[in-house]
């Protein structure tokens, strides 16, 4: 039932419409790129998708970060603006479970957002790449794992949403770790597997390495941790407000 | 029967505090009027008493129940509006009172009802961010209203309201009781405004309870301690500056 009542709450934001514009927006990356510079891809070797990945997944994964920052500030911005928020506090409904219902939300939104931009990937892979038998298998098996990276951004993201009334306060601090994460060193495993950057590995080179386990491990665990950082969160403010 | 009692209720900030040793006896079935000016603590009372800030010290019960361990037990029972109108500026006025009827699993008809009993019928449609103010009142009265909750905590409700705003939600809290049976809490800082609604009187200044009784025995005690008694207005006034004349010394 929370989970629908939040989707509910966000009609007429602009917020499923904003994921499947990026999502567009996102696909049509590596459309662009096959479409100007077909040759220079055309000729490495390996996967389709590998190289369609490799070419374009950067951009492509900081436009799905920025999204989560704006999906989740949109989120709790319905929630302030109008005391929202304040009227859920007084109904016997639990505070975790809202935010739970949110992280639910943006988390189906997100995975429909990598769900289109997965299949313009294959897409470009079966169009341009004409010799190729793409693998379902290896494509659901790339988004898994693009997907499960995104979890613990999500998270934090919106943890740090509901901290803050003022929504450029939470996008504001959003940008700056998008930002910050982006130009951190990815080849140490230390800054890779933080959220923020995480979601900018690919499943073929971290497979490469032999630290797919290790990713997924640690996504799992931060996303754990942050909800457990919110829990108690919100008991603590009940005690100081 | 008292369905809220409080026992030594306290809530300190730091070293100011806003609800001080507070022993309420609230009547089933009357509207009890919160009686006192801006930053007495009645708002902060009654956070209290829905879960939004915990006690420094003491207790209360609701209808036998306490915080937190029968916290959704209680906040089923209470309908409540808070400060200032709490809603979704991009959902309708409908809209939002839907939200409010699936949290607490309330038949669809609830809706209709809370609009109809709020006069907020007629623009049930229109986003609820483009309501005036009078109208965003009323949406939070009919959120606290829907389902008919058997107690109700209403903080300043006719804030915003015009006077014939202010008649009819008067009329309506008044009429509460004996159409549904239920506990009104009330809080506002014009007792000309209490005096029209409630059975019983709560005074409160500085987080301190100067009386608690009914209009009648207000103005027997105001009598004995030889405040004017002609206007209740002046009585309270009264009450209140000797009060603080008594906490300045």
């Amino acid at each position: 039932m929370v989970p629908k009542i939040e989707y509910k709450k966000l009609k007429r934001t602009g917020y499923v419409p904003a994921f499947l514009l990026a999502a567009l927006l996102a696909g049509a990356f590596p459309v662009v790129n096959m479409a100007v510079r077909k040759e220079s891809f055309l000729s490495l070797g390996g996967e389709p998708l590998s190289v369609l990945l490799n070419a374009n997944w950067q951009m492509m994964a900081m436009l799905n970060i920025l999204l989560i920052v704006c999906g989740a500030c949109m989120m709790y911005h319905t929630e302030y603006t109008d005391n929202g928020m304040q009227k859920m506090e007084l109904l016997p409904v639990r505070q975790t479970s809202l935010f739970l219902g949110k992280f639910l939300i943006a988390s189906i939104m997100t995975a429909v957002m990598l769900s289109i931009e997965f299949s313009v990937l294959a897409g470009c892979a079966v169009y341009w790449f004409s010799d190729s038998r793409l693998n379902p298998m290896i494509l659901i098996c790339h988004l898994s794992f693009s997907f499960i990276m995104l979890l613990p951004t999500i998270i934090l993201m919106l943890l740090i949403a509901q901290a803050f009334r003022n929504m450029w306060i939470s996008l504001g601090i959003g940008v700056i770790l998008v930002f910050t994460f982006s130009i951190l060193p990815q080849e140490q495993l230390f800054f890779a597997l933080c959220p923020f950057s995480a979601p900018y590995q690919l499943l073929d080179n971290v497979h490469a390495d032999g630290h797919v386990g290790l990713f997924l491990e640690i996504a799992a665990l931060e996303t754990l941790l942050f909800a457990l950082t919110e829990f108690i969160c919100l008991k603590i403010r009940r005690n100081f407000s | 029967m008292n369905i809220i009692e409080t026992n030594h209720l306290t809530k300190a900030y730091g070293s100011f505090t806003a609800v001080s040793d507070l022993n309420l006896h609230i009547r089933k079935g009357a509207v009890y009027g919160f009686l006192g000016p801006n930053g007495a603590g009645k708002s902060t009372t009654m956070k209290m008493f829905l879960g939004l800030t915990k006690p420094t010290d003491g207790a209360f019960h609701i209808d036998k129940k306490r915080f937190p361990q029968n916290r959704t037990a209680i906040l089923k029972k209470i309908g409540s509006f808070i400060e200032s109108p709490a809603f979704y500026g991009n959902l309708t006025g409908q809209e939002n009172l839907d939200i409010i009827r699936k949290i607490l699993g309330l038949p669809k008809e609830s809706t209709a009802d809370a609009l109809e009993l709020t006069g907020l019928a007629p623009v049930k449609d229109r986003l609820a961010r483009k309501y005036s103010l009078g109208m965003k009142q009323r949406l939070g009265l009919a959120g606290a209203l829907i389902g008919r909750p058997p107690i109700l905590i209403l903080d300043e409700p006719t804030n915003g309201l015009d006077p014939v705003g202010i008649h009819e939600i008067r009329s309506l809290i008044r009429s509460l009781p004996e159409k549904y049976d239920c506990t009104v809490l009330v809080s506002s800082h014009l007792l000309s405004e209490i005096e029209l609604m409630a059975d019983d009187i709560g005074i409160l200044n500085h987080g301190h309870l100067l009386f608690e009784g009914s209009l009648h025995d207000l103005k027997s005690q105001a009598h004995d301690a030889g405040f004017p008694v002609d206007n209740l207005e002046e009585t309270f006034l009264a009450m209140v500056e000797e009060d603080n004349r008594r906490r300045s010394k």
